[in-house]
């Protein structure tokens, strides 16, 4: 059997699982490309897969790494972070990803696995127990995930006999590398407002720790090198497969961090935007960026819960850590950080 | 015992039923008399569950009640205190060869022993037995068999310690298994047999077994005080032993909040079985069997839900009100309603769960698990559509239903008017019972809100 050889677009916090799992098997070629050399990363795991920079929206950046490493599946996951300027998402997310595929075709790689988002189905408007037939939206909820459903549809329509595609919908990623939802929900304890509760607490949210989400592409993976890929052009949901309130993930990881609110203020949704629209409007005449915005009111009371259905009977994917271990992995991780 | 603490639980139905009229089968002259006596010995032993089992339908009645009183004789035998082990266990496990033995009786049952009736004339329940079709024998000489053995077992068990308890998990599953999930597996056979539900449900063994815990397992976590003071452990110690050093701590004050916690543990645990009833509900074609199994459910979460985070489970048994368990009878005749009934109650235990519960997290997740299959089973979207439906179906039911409503005689208008009566003074309690509880929380949390609790808002 050949040596596989595995290129990783993207070595931070999702890139950075994956490589760590690629290295766990045996018989394989890793590559990681990223903006920036990962030291860290490398240190590691001790060199046991190269590291690759470049500019991933620059064509002659991209294929002077396929010329060298020579990849059979490219995993592709690089993404900018959430609140920046709209030309950047699309040049990395849609330019950058046309550019991948442009050179998986021209050295005949096998497979590709692009990282999407459940972001591409958002549209503010809840998902209740959505799955793949949930269409994409004509307005978006943000240049961030208009970006993303662009570069996805790309990926699919790049599916072909020889190039074999397919596309991992994540919801709400979290753990050990985390810089955004788990930071951003211990920011909310550090200034002292967990007393405070948007909506009923009825909204439903999947959240994904980011070890199952690292497993789900190499499910995915192996399913389009596999002698029959089911997988081939097609999208998937991937979440824990554990909803839970939306308020009560918060709560769980206070309450892991050593806090419990006295008691709850409850602002039912329509104050919650009145209050959000002033914000804005205030911040608006003072130049200045708002934290309340009407984007959180209507994220932090919205159902956003996904049917992993077709990933269990396609990938044969089982979320491989829970929930409460997951939240107890991150925030020990968190503590380890703090010591450096 | 096991099979009295399910009965227990339903036998509120029989107060409630004020507006069907129940077939009568025991005064029947029509019935054979050998069927009639067994009527009659059903609601001896349990007139709830003779209910429910009257509402059945013709090819599956007579079997259930057979089942039912085969394994109330199994039971009545097992809890005997007055018959010595070597003569009880003998029968326990051969119970599924003399049911085959015509003119069978059994009088040795002690004096006191409740239901000691039905063995001095369990000939009659056997002659009805033998006269079942072959494949509702099979069934019920099957589950007998393994009750029996199971019961064996553990009265061995409970004669040797002096007492019951249980140790692990998987022995709290194993033993709900042989009390309750037999049943639940019996029935579904019953079911498949009857042909009046799909025959893959005779196979669904996993999850038949798993409705028959969900029920036992809801009645264990309520029963617990009065379990104790019997020398009875059925929580697991794998679970109590995380909160207290002995089980019997669970009552002292000073361990209240160790105790909630440990509650908290059992409901999750119970919580875990909550889908598997509403995913068999949905597999249901048959009205009747669909009432017959959805009733009890229901009432088993909304039992959990009263008992979640509920000191007085320490104290007393915790049942649901009577009102309750008259709504529970009344709307759990359709999928519709039974998934609307389970996510009532899955968002009552929601509410009170608390993040300074070690299980806060494990509630939750169980919680947003019954939200997501009921869901999947009802999607909110065709609840909608239901509504519509069903409110233009009530309005043209009640146009071509007016000259009949003149009809009604003056008892049954008189009845009508107290049943109303008695609606109102529910509601009117229920709301001053809300307005007491509301009062008593704001005194004693001594709720306050402060503008300064404002500023910390970050507005700007």
């Amino acid at each position: 059997m050949p040596m596989n050889s595995v290129l990783v677009i993207g070595s931070g916090f999702l890139g950075g699982h994956i490589i760590r799992q690629l290295c766990e098997r045996e018989n394989l070629r890793i590559a990681a490309f990223d903006l920036f050399e990962n030291e860290k990363l490398l240190h590691e795991l001790h060199g046991q897969f190269t590291m690759y920079t470049g500019d991933l929206t620059k064509q002659g950046d991209i294929e002077r790494v396929f010329e060298e490493f020579h990849p059979r599946v490219v995993i592709h996951t690089a993404s900018p972070v959430h609140n920046l300027a709209r030309d950047i998402y699309f040049e990395v997310n849609v330019d950058g990803t046309a550019n991948i595929i442009k050179a998986c075709q021209k050295f005949n790689v096998d497979a590709l696995v692009y990282t999407s988002s459940a972001g591409v189905v958002f549209n503010g408007a809840d998902l209740i127990n959505v799955d793949e037939s949930q269409p994409i939206p004509e307005v978006h909820m943000d240049a961030y995930n208009e970006s993303k459903a662009l570069a996805e549809k790309q990926v699919l329509e790049a599916s072909s006999e020889s190039l074999k595609t397919a596309a991992l919908r994540v919801a709400g990623l979290f753990g050990p590398g985390d810089r955004q939802l788990v930071p951003g929900m211990l920011s909310v304890l550090k200034n002292g407002q967990t007393k405070f509760q948007l909506g009923d607490n009825l909204n439903l949210f999947d959240f994904t720790y980011i070890e199952n989400a690292a497993y789900a592409h190499l499910l995915a993976m192996d399913n389009l090198l596999s002698s029959n890929p089911t997988a081939n052009g097609q999208v998937f949901f991937i979440t824990n497969g554990q909803v839970i309130y939306f308020w009560d993930f918060a709560r769980a990881i206070w309450a892991h961090a050593g806090h419990v609110p006295p008691y709850i203020i409850k602002f039912p949704r329509p104050v919650g935007m009145l209050l959000a629209t002033a914000a804005e409007w205030v911040c608006y005449f003072l130049k200045k960026e708002p934290g309340f915005t009407r984007f959180r009111v209507q994220f932090s009371c919205a159902n956003r819960y996904f049917n992993i259905q077709k990933a269990e009977d396609v990938l044969k994917y089982h979320p491989i850590v829970d929930l409460e271990e997951g939240i107890r992995r991150t925030l020990a991780w968190m503590d380890t950080e703090k010591k450096h | 015992m096991s099979l009295a603490n399910r009965i227990e639980e339903i036998r509120c139905l029989c107060q409630y039923k004020l507006w069907n009229d129940l077939p009568s089968y025991g005064e029947d002259e029509n019935v054979p008399q050998n069927i009639r006596r067994c009527y009659q010995l059903l609601d001896m032993t349990s007139r709830s569950f003779a209910v429910v089992i009257k509402e059945l339908p013709n090819g599956i009645r007579e079997a259930v009640m057979i089942f039912y009183l085969v394994l109330r004789g199994l039971d009545t035998v097992e809890d005997d205190m007055t018959l010595p082990l070597d003569k009880k266990l003998p029968i326990l496990r051969d119970f599924y060869k003399t049911i085959e033995v015509e003119g069978w009786t059994f009088n040795e049952s002690g004096p006191n022993e409740k239901d000691r009736q039905l063995l001095v004339e369990f000939d009659v329940v056997i002659k009805e037995y033998l006269n079942l079709s072959e494949g509702y024998r099979n069934v019920i000489s099957n589950i007998t068999k393994e009750m029996g053995d199971g019961m064996a077992y553990y009265a061995s068990l409970a004669e040797k310690n002096d007492g019951f308890s249980v140790e692990t998990i998987e022995d709290f599953n194993k033993y709900c298994h042989y009390v309750a999930g037999l049943v639940g597996i019996g029935l579904s056979r019953l079911f498949a047999q009857s042909k009046l539900e799909d025959p893959d449900l005779a196979h669904s063994q996993a999850i038949s077994n798993s409705l028959g815990l969900f029920l036992q397992k809801v009645n264990i976590i309520r029963d617990y005080r009065e379990d104790f003071d019997d020398n009875r452990h059925f929580w697991p110690r794998e679970i109590w032993s995380k909160y207290t050093s002995s089980f019997g701590d669970l009552c002292l004050p000073d361990n209240s909040e160790k105790a909630l916690e440990c509650l908290s543990d059992m409901t999750a645990n119970a919580l875990t079985h909550a889908t598997d009833a509403l995913v068999y509900l949905s597999q249901l074609k048959t009205q009747e069997i669909f009432n017959f199994c959805a009733i009890p459910q229901v009432m088993a979460i909304a039992t959990l839900a009263a008992v979640f985070r509920n000191p007085d489970v320490f104290q007393t048994n915790v049942k649901i009100r009577k009102g309750q368990a008259v709504q529970i009878i009344l709307h759990s005749v359709n999928l519709k309603n039974v998934c609307d009934l389970f996510l009532r109650y899955t968002r009552d235990i929601h509410y009170k769960n608390t993040p300074k519960d070690p299980n806060f997290l494990k509630i939750s997740i169980e919680c947003g698990k019954i939200e997501q299959v009921s869901e999947s089973l009802f999607p909110r979207r065709f609840r909608e559509m239901y509504e519509k439906a069903y409110v233009s179906k009530l309005s043209e039911q009640k146009k071509g239903n007016g000259t009949q409503k003149a009809i009604l005689n003056d008892e049954q208008k008189e009845l009508y008017r107290k049943d109303l009566q008695k609606l109102g003074i529910s509601i009117l309690f229920v709301f001053f019972i809300i307005l007491v509880c509301l009062a008593v929380i704001f005194y004693v949390f001594n709720i306050r809100i402060h503008w300064s609790d404002f500023k910390e808002l970050n507005l700007f």
